[in-house]
């Protein structure tokens, strides 16, 4: 009896199950006690939970990428992964709104964001667009929840209408494309605008924000998609369309790549104070680490390889590893990019030198952190197992009445 | 060959030249035009009075007591301060000090970036807060070039021990959550001007800090009256603003302390 019930699907659940319940007492004592009890200060306010907001949008940019590549360009075959990519995006949308729930001082507000509008605020457009796009990505992945076995045969009639909305698919991506081009490339604008500290303030920031987010989002639904596959039968891939995908994934990380490190660069071309500073903590202070080994080799040159040379691509072994280090290296590329805009304190006094500051997340961040980060493998977990959120043969019963021409095997 | 191109008694090419510049001068005044109109809208707007503050470096003996006094009526957390004494740099031997309130700047960071539009300009110039609208996010703390905002991290519970010595509370305790500054003491100058009072003159309608300060370093009170001591202030001598290249314009003014003015 006790054998049967431990199997591994049980403990990864019980697992998340433990770190969800840790979670939940830790952020249930942060609204308790309030926002005095993380490592945030006045000079740093801004720590682990924005990290995880902007990398979570950033990952769930999949969706709306693949979204317009499916129903926009036509690249209809690749249909079944851009399905994956909307339910990958409801879960990082999601994530982001309980990681901005807890950093925010007045979470009982929250509602004030949707009523009291400032349109000059980069954040009041973010808000605005990730509010709008989470209720796209909720009709867009109905016809996903509609596969639920209990709902199926409890109310046949509400999931053939869920079903149903996949026929304006299409229209949805449209829209779902605005959105995230404005509020993906914002969040990049929202540090690009801060005249005050001059390692933020630049136009590129947005399109960094913007093309890293594509990058990784696709990375990370190919790579969610695989390792699920690997896992249990009730994920099935086409593994030549990912490969495809991962290919297309490797040109554009090389683009990103030498802009990434032109920007780097370019940073001190004219000298402003505080920006080469910016650039000394990351390339030999306290983020060095970060930026060389988790940002430039792992997170770009080692995935471009695997990725753009064919034998490690055709791998799987490989393949997984490269998208894997792409999502990580774009989570890499958010904290560094936040943090050291914080640790170098500009002086307002005329003549003073820039002094420096640190952040390290407390324990209670890091829980709550983690907890939300569980949420998401979690509804991930349950979906490719009862959902079939990860199932590259399911194209051609559920898309019949649009005629979708998906049913082609690609010759890799 | 070049040289002939470039030649500007070439006939053709100066007509070309002359349309070029023609479409160029347009979209000069088309992008100025753009841009004035965006700068306008998020401008503090002009009312009657325009209220400034200007702090003599030269006065300023770094004793704090501005601080106290700000603490007691404006009720603020003792680890909060609204208007911080710095230290600024050595003039021959003496430490010159750089009191540091909110800059109360024309074109605010922190009025542009707030979400819900909780930071606000009020038509004299005054940068407000509304505490019951502020979700709590610090964006404008990000954005403030002064660190002149402080977060309310913990409730601020308790008895306020800068009172009564330096002052009784005149406004409302923030809560938990929402970050908060100095608000050039709001409340005295509004219940001042109802009353007839002159901010700036008149003690009743002043700020705190510049009302408590022993040595007379701070001057209060209206850029749009050019007799009013500001405006003579900032006439008679030279003064600066911190960090002026970012085009924040803020409305406080610094009269630097100089060797020659110590002799």
């Amino acid at each position: 009896m006790l054998k049967k019930l431990i199997t591994p699907w049980t403990v990864w659940l019980a697992f998340l199950g433990l770190l969800l319940l840790d979670g939940l007492i830790a952020g249930l004592f942060v609204f308790w006690k309030g926002l005095g009890i993380t490592n945030l200060t006045d000079l740093v306010p801004w720590g682990l939970w924005i990290t995880i907001d902007l990398s979570s949008i950033a990952l769930g940019a999949g969706a709306f990428s693949l979204c317009a590549g499916v129903y926009l360009f036509g690249l209809k075959r690749y249909q079944p992964i851009a399905r994956t990519a909307t339910f990958v995006g409801l879960i990082g949308y999601t994530m982001a709104t309980l990681a901005l729930i807890l950093d925010i001082g007045k979470p009982e507000r929250f509602w004030h964001s949707l009523v009291y509008w400032n349109p000059h605020s980069l954040l009041w457009e973010v808000t605005m667009c990730v509010v709008l796009y989470l209720t796209v990505l909720v009709f867009e992945t109905m016809p996903i929840f509609a596969n639920l076995e209990w709902l199926r045969k409890r109310f046949p009639r509400i999931t053939s209408m869920m079903k149903r909305v996949h026929d304006y698919a299409p229209f949805l991506a449209i829209v779902g494309l605005g959105l995230s081009s404005l509020h993906q490339s914002s969040l990049g604008a929202t540090y690009g605008v801060i005249k005050a500290r001059p390692f933020w303030f630049k136009p590129e920031m947005s399109v960094l924000f913007m093309l890293s987010a594509i990058i990784g989002g696709i990375s990370l639904t190919l790579f969610a998609s695989m390792l699920a596959a690997r896992l249990t039968s009730k994920a099935k891939i086409n593994d030549a369309l990912i490969e495809r995908v991962a290919q297309f994934v490797g040109y554009l990380l090389l683009g990103y790549f030498y802009f990434r490190v032109w920007d780097a660069l370019a940073v001190t071309y004219a000298y402003d104070p505080g920006r080469s500073e910016g650039l000394r903590l990351i390339t030999k202070g306290s983020l060095a680490f970060n930026f060389w080994v988790m940002e430039m080799l792992l997170g770009m040159l080692v995935p471009l390889i695997l990725l753009l040379y064919k034998p490690t691509r055709m791998n799987r072994f490989w393949r997984m590893i490269a998208l894997f280090l792409v999502a990580a290296g774009v989570v890499a590329f958010r904290w560094d990019t936040n943090i050291t805009g914080f640790l170098v304190v500009m002086p307002y006094i005329p003549g003073q030198a820039i002094a420096y500051t640190s952040y390290k997340p407390s324990w209670i961040e890091i829980m709550t952190g983690a907890a939300i980060v569980a949420y998401g493998l979690t509804v991930f977990s349950l979906g490719v197992k009862y959902l079939r959120v990860v199932d590259h043969t399911l194209i051609e019963s559920e898309h019949e009445k649009v005629n979708v021409e998906a049913t082609k095997h690609v010759v890799a | 060959m070049n040289h002939k191109r470039s030649d500007p008694t070439d006939k053709n090419i100066n007509r070309r030249a002359f349309l070029k510049l023609t479409a160029f001068g347009i979209a000069v005044a088309a992008g100025t035009r753009a841009v004035t109109a965006t700068k306008a809208s998020s401008e503090a707007p002009k009312g009657k009075h325009q209220w400034a503050m200007v702090i003599d470096q030269s006065k300023c003996v770094g004793c704090g007591y501005c601080t106290l006094a700000c603490q007691a009526h404006n009720d603020v957390n003792p680890e909060i301060q609204w208007n911080k004494v710095l230290k600024d740099r050595l003039v021959g031997e003496k430490q010159v000090f750089l009191p540091r309130p909110c800059m109360h700047c024309e074109k605010a960071p922190c009025v542009e970036v707030c979400p819900v539009e909780a930071s606000y300009y009020r038509d004299d110039g005054i940068v407000m807060m509304d505490y019951d609208l502020c979700i709590g996010c610090r964006y404008c703390q990000v954005a403030c070039p002064y660190e002149a905002r402080s977060f309310n991290w913990e409730k601020f519970e308790g008895e306020n021990r800068a009172v009564p010595e330096w002052g009784y509370p005149e406004v409302e305790r923030r809560p938990r959550g929402v970050p908060e500054k100095c608000s050039f003491c709001y409340q005295t100058i509004d219940r001042g001007l109802a009353q007839g009072l002159k901010p700036g003159v008149d003690q009743a309608a002043t700020p705190a800090c510049v009302n408590v300060c022993p040595t007379g370093a701070r001057i209060f009170g209206d850029l749009n009256d050019p007799e009013s001591n500001v405006s003579k202030a900032l006439q008679d001598n030279p003064s600066y603003r911190l960090r002026e290249n970012l085009g924040t314009k803020p409305r406080v003014y610094y009269l630097p302390a100089t060797a020659k003015k110590e002799a």
